[in-house]
This record gives structure tokens, C-alpha cells and sequence, in this order.
């Protein structure tokens, strides 16, 4: 099924580092309990593991022998990052990491808030009062369905702790 | 007998029960569609503000929700090409070209009447076969549990994604996935680095979202700038002579639903899958080729997927053993409210089983009239655009994440989850196995030493054990027919037969 299409920028790279993780992973499980009998807790996650390593060489394998990546797409750094990781995910990446540090203290509502705004505006880029208004609208649906109807327990914050 | 048909017709009459089930059966739908938000959560979460009500008025609200989750993923799996819900994960693969040659509400009709089709097989058997069916299921051995398991992974694998090494990767992901945490049997820490917060285990669902919730919303930046696909719905009844046509085909994979679902430990997702691989192979001639489109398709894992629930039922109800997570959960709410799921519930309250046999029908019911009624108001959730959308689905995975235990470092897990299902997406990696193995794994491995300890630690009595039992052996010949067929072993055995047989072999 693969055979014809070109390596696609870094795949080779991610190839390798699985065959790596798997090893790893290997390694880890073999010291839960080494192979000191056929029903020990070590002895299913070897298996899973040896299982992971032999799928992660073959992937290697079948990925070394694909047709290199095209020319002008993505033999550099800067082309792995326009073809895999462009700017626009990049950025989307640091927002949600932002927003997931900002949880705990900002509580869900300021910080759901300030990245649904962010995220529509970078994404879409209309006028901030249509992003706003986009925004508030969202929110009091994704409140209403969960704070009333289903009940969940949102984070807090403490900034704002008692507010919302 | 009189009181068995007031308590199988209770919900039909009571006002309340009849509203907290249709209630129940309409967010039930929407919970299955979107993504991230699990049958199994919505179910859980129900259970924390029903306690306190009666039993009755419970299990209607909860039986809705099941019932209305397991068809709704195939909402979005046709219209998104995202599975709500991993049961859908076939359902895509045919409903999605559908959609995208305009033929998005005939291909939703059909899900829909093929959906309730299946149910009520699911339901009737639930009613006439649970004492024959249980007994057989009691037969199964912790061997047939881990084969089951191998099946399951292997399956998912072998459907979806480039190649077959790449599943079993994926596979083996989240069976590692999955064992991290404190061994059930012995207590000992396995992949916990000495970190008290991994000793826990991952919760399965913040893996769930992260795979299927955020890599999913990552992979979309990539076609931003696509005009919004308008999927138009114009044939939502589906036609009398496809109907008629498929028939069969719904009788049948409505079988193999209600017999996978009726195992402990396969529901849904296994039952679909194994219809939809049935449904590939046994059709002949389809109007279009599999993965562009086929009908059928679309309708075996469907009918299968919610006969399925009529199945789980019965190992629940006459041995207490869940037929699958969402199972697993009502066997907790039936605990919360003082009963003992297992072979005396049907002789010591009788009334419950009939009243669930009765609230399920219903909830089918109103499966099929919201089912074929709401997909216009539906569809303007796809046609909102993206940069909206991707956004509002992170958030959605955030609160979904954090509602499992309130805790703030499952939601670093999911971004985690999300980071790395996106460079697997992109390289070609299916997550669907990744979810089967997390959570098959913990039930693999116990049963595998389980089995392991029956055949007193022997490597030779575990192997025969495997094919001097008829279960264990039909299960283990299907096993490596699988892994054969998916190797380059195939075609040395096929010239191997073709040799031996003296003519050309067809593989």
C-alpha cells in the first residue's frame, strides 16, 4: 500500500526515534521483574513491549526504503517545520500550553475565555467586537451544558476563586 | 406474567420515566457525537447526581444515554470523519465519502433505522436468550479473554492505517499505555519511575481525548484554509429497496453484534469492527468499493454497534460480569442503589429486568425519531467554521479531561496524548489501536496470568490449553488466520496450499 509515495519530511527521523522508545520501553519492563517466571507483572508489558520493538523496526525498515523526500520539501529544518509544524500549530501549541498553565489560576471561565478569544482570532482574523461577541456566546453554551446541565466540577482558579 | 408486562411497559406509561428517557436518549446522541465527550463519562457522571433518586427513574435516564451514545458517533464519523466514539471508527470509513459526494443525510437515515434495526435484535435477545446466552458466555476461560483481546487489537490495527506493522505498533502503545500504574495483582509498581502521581495509572480518557480530541483538532490547522465542506442533506428516509436490500445483511451483523456485545469485555467497538470486517468480506459485488463509500459497509458495524447493547445487558444482569465500560459503570450505579447484579437478580427482582428490557425499547424508539429528525439543526454545527470549531473542541477536551477526577495533571497528559497522536497521524499511525490497547491491556494481562497460573506456570499445558479446548481453539485458529493474512507469511502458506493441492492457490 505504501510503495510509491515519497518519504514524507522527518518520517525517517520519527521512524527512528519509535525503534528508540520501544527499546526503551523494553528495557523498562524487563526491570519490573526480569524473567524470573512465565506469570510475573514484568512479563505481559515485556511481551507488549518485544512486540512494539519488532512493528518499530519493520516500520524503520519500510520507511528507509521509500523514495526520499522531494526536493524542496522538507530535506531542511525549515521545510520539516512548514510541512509538519507550520506557524499557524506552532503558535496554537503555546496557546494551549499557556492556557493549561493559566488554568489552575485563572480559573476555567477567564482562561477558556481569553484562549477561545485568541484561538478565533488568531485562527480567523475578523473583527475583535465579531471574535467578542463569538466568544461570550460560546461560553455561556459550554457553561450552561456542563456547570447546570451535567453538573462537572470546573477548576476554580485563584484569582477569581468563589466568582465563578 | 401480568407483572412482568407492567414492569416491561413502565416507562411507556409513567410520564416522568417516559421524558428521563427520552431526555436521556437525546443527549445521549449529542455526548456520542462529540468528541471527547465518552458514552462512558456521560454514564459515569450521571451516576454522581442520580444516587439519591429511585432505581427506576435512574436506569431510564442512564439506559437513554447508552443507547443514544453508541449511535451518535456515527454522526460525526459521517459528517467529520472523527468517531464520536471508538465504536464508530468503521462507520467512518465508509459514512465520511458518503458525505463527501453530497450524500451525507441518506447515509445518516440508513445509519439511523439500521441503528434502531440492530437494537431491537440486541433488545429481543437481551428478553428471550439471557439465561441461554450467559451459560454459554460463563464457558469462556482467561485464555479466551486474552485471545478476545489479541482479536480486538490486531483488527483495529489491521483496518485502519498504512500498514499492518504500523497498527501493531499502536496497538502495543496503549497495551504499555495501559499497565503503567500499580499491578492489580501484586500491587507492584510497573513504569512509575517512583512518581506517585503515575502509580494511578493514566486515565484512560484523558488518552482518548488526547488521541482523538486535540491530535484530531491539530491535524485539522492544517486544512484551515479549505472552504467548509456543506454537506447536504437532502434524503434522510432512507430508500424502501435498500432496506430491503440489506436486510439480511443488518439480520446478520445485528447477530454477530448482539454475541460480541453479549462477551465480557467486547463491546461495541469489537462488535462493530468484526461486523464491519464480515460485512467487506462476504460482499461479493458492492454498488462501491470499500473505503469510497460502500453501504454495506456502513450498515454492519451500525446494526452491530447498538445490538451490541441489548447484549452487554445480558452478562450484566444474569452474572454481573460488565460486557463493556459503559456496562462496568451501570453495574456501579445498580451497587449505589442496594442491588446485586448476578445470577439471583433476575430470580429476587424480576421487575428489573423486564423494566429494562421495556425502557431500552423505548429509548430505540426515540432513537429513530431523533435520529431521523434532528440532523438539519446537526449539521450547523459543521458548517461552523473551523477557526471556531478547533478552538472550542480543545476547550471541550479540557473540561471533558478534567471531569474525571478533577485533577489538573491529567490535563497535561492529554496535551501530551494530543502532541504525540498528531506526529503519528501525520506519519501514518492510526490511534484507534492506541485506545483499544489501553484498554484491553490491564484485561489482557490479567487474564493472560490468570491462564498462565491455571496451566501452573507450564509453557507447554498454557499452549495446549489453547487448542485442546473448542472455544479456545476456534478463537486461536481465527487469531492466526489474522496474523497470517496481514503478513508476508500469506503468501508463502497459500503457495504452500497451492503446491500441496497440486493447482494454483488464489491469495
Amino acid at each position: 500500500m505504501e510503495r510509491g509515495r515519497a518519504r514524507r519530511p522527518g518520517e525517517r527521523a520519527f521512524a527512528v526515534v519509535a525503534v528508540i522508545f520501544a527499546i526503551v520501553a523494553s528495557w523498562q519492563a524487563y526491570g519490573i521483574s526480569g524473567f524470573s517466571g512465565l506469570s510475573t507483572p514484568g512479563f505481559f508489558p515485556m511481551l507488549a513491549a518485544g512486540v512494539m520493538t519488532v512493528s518499530a523496526l519493520s516500520v524503520l525498515w519500510s520507511t528507509l526504503r521509500l523514495p526520499d523526500v522531494e526536493e524542496g520539501k522538507g530535506r531542511t529544518l525549515g521545510g520539516f517545520l512548514r510541512e509538519v509544524l507550520p506557524i499557524r500549530l506552532r503558535v496554537m501549541v503555546l496557546m494551549v500550553i499557556v492556557y493549561m498553565l493559566a488554568l489552575p489560576w485563572m480559573g476555567f471561565v477567564l482562561s477558556s475565555s481569553l484562549f477561545l478569544f485568541a484561538g478565533i482570532q488568531v485562527l480567523w482574523r475578523k473583527r475583535i467586537l465579531i471574535t467578542c461577541g463569538l466568544t461570550v456566546a460560546t461560553m455561556a453554551i459550554v457553561y450552561g451544558v456542563f456547570q447546570v446541565v451535567f453538573q462537572v466540577v470546573l477548576p476554580q482558579g485563584i484569582l477569581l476563586r468563589g466568582l465563578f | 406474567m401480568a407483572e412482568s408486562f407492567v414492569s416491561l411497559t413502565a416507562s411507556w406509561f409513567d410520564p416522568w420515566l417516559l421524558f428521563l428517557t427520552a431526555a436521556g436518549t437525546f443527549a445521549g446522541i449529542y455526548v456520542g457525537a462529540i468528541p471527547g465527550l465518552s458514552v462512558t463519562m456521560a454514564t459515569s457522571i450521571l451516576i454522581s447526581f442520580t444516587f439519591k433518586w429511585d432505581v427506576t427513574p435512574a436506569l431510564a435516564l442512564i439506559g437513554g444515554v447508552f443507547m443514544g451514545g453508541v449511535y451518535g458517533g456515527s454522526r460525526t464519523a459521517i459528517l467529520l470523519n472523527i468517531p464520536g466514539a471508538p465504536s464508530a471508527i468503521a462507520t467512518a470509513l465508509e459514512g465520511y465519502p458518503m458525505a463527501k459526494r453530497g450524500e451525507a443525510g441518506e447515509a445518516i437515515g440508513l445509519t439511523t433505522v439500521m441503528s434502531v434495526f440492530g437494537g431491537y435484535v440486541g433488545i429481543l435477545a437481551l428478553a428471550l436468550f439471557a439465561p441461554a446466552i450467559s451459560s454459554f458466555a460463563i464457558m469462556f476461560n482467561s485464555r479466551d479473554y486474552l485471545l478476545l483481546g489479541l482479536i480486538g487489537i490486531l483488527l483495529v490495527g489491521s483496518l485502519s492505517g498504512e500498514s499492518f506493522a504500523k497498527g501493531v505498533f499502536a496497538g502495543a502503545l496503549g497495551v504499555l499505555i495501559g499497565m503503567v500504574g500499580l499491578d492489580p495483582m501484586t500491587a507492584e509498581g510497573r513504569f512509575t519511575f517512583g512518581s506517585i502521581s503515575l502509580m494511578g495509572g493514566i486515565p484512560y480518557v484523558a488518552a482518548m481525548i488526547g488521541f482523538f480530541g486535540v491530535a484530531e483538532a491539530f491535524i485539522q490547522l492544517h486544512s484551515l484554509d479549505m472552504p467548509v465542506v456543506k454537506q447536504r442533506i437532502d434524503r434522510i428516509i432512507p430508500r424502501l429497496s435498500d432496506l430491503r436490500r440489506y436486510f439480511w445483511l443488518a439480520v446478520r451483523s445485528s447477530g454477530i453484534g448482539t454475541i460480541i456485545g453479549a462477551l465480557p469485555g467486547a463491546g461495541g467497538d469489537i462488535a462493530a469492527l468484526l461486523a464491519y470486517d464480515y460485512a467487506k468480506r462476504t460482499t461479493k459485488n458492492p454498488e462501491r468499493p470499500f473505503g469510497e463509500g460502500a453501504k454495506e459497509g456502513l450498515i454492519a458495524p451500525e446494526a452491530a454497534n447498538n445490538a451490541a447493547v441489548g447484549g452487554a445487558y445480558i452478562p450484566m444482569l444474569t452474572l454481573g460480569i460488565p460486557g463493556d465500560a459503559v456496562t462496568a459503570v451501570i453495574i456501579g450505579a445498580l451497587f449505589i442503589h442496594g442491588l446485586k447484579p448476578g445470577p439471583l437478580m433476575l430470580v429476587e427482582t424480576p421487575h428489573l429486568f423486564w423494566f429494562t428490557v421495556g425502557n431500552l425499547a423505548l429509548a430505540n424508539l426515540f432513537l429513530l425519531i431523533f435520529g431521523l429528525t434532528g440532523i438539519r439543526i446537526f449539521t450547523k454545527i459543521i458548517e461552523c467554521p473551523k477557526a471556531i470549531l478547533i478552538p472550542l473542541i480543545i476547550i471541550l477536551s479540557v473540561v471533558g479531561t478534567y471531569a474525571i477526577q478533577n485533577n489538573p495533571v491529567d490535563i497535561y497528559w492529554m496535551l501530551l496524548f494530543g502532541v504525540v497522536g498528531y506526529f503519528m497521524k501525520v506519519y501514518g499511525f492510526e490511534v484507534g489501536p492506541i485506545i483499544l490497547g489501553v484498554i484491553l491491556g490491564p484485561m489482557m494481562d490479567s487474564n493472560y496470568r490468570r491462564a498462565m497460573m491455571g496451566a501452573r506456570n507450564d509453557i507447554g499445558i498454557f499452549a495446549w490449553d489453547f487448542v485442546s479446548h473448542p472455544i479456545s481453539l476456534v478463537l486461536t485458529v481465527f487469531l492466526l488466520t489474522l496474523l497470517l493474512s496481514r503478513t508476508p507469511l500469506w503468501g508463502v502458506f497459500m503457495r504452500w496450499v497451492g503446491a500441496s493441492r497440486g493447482r494454483g492457490a488464489k491469495g
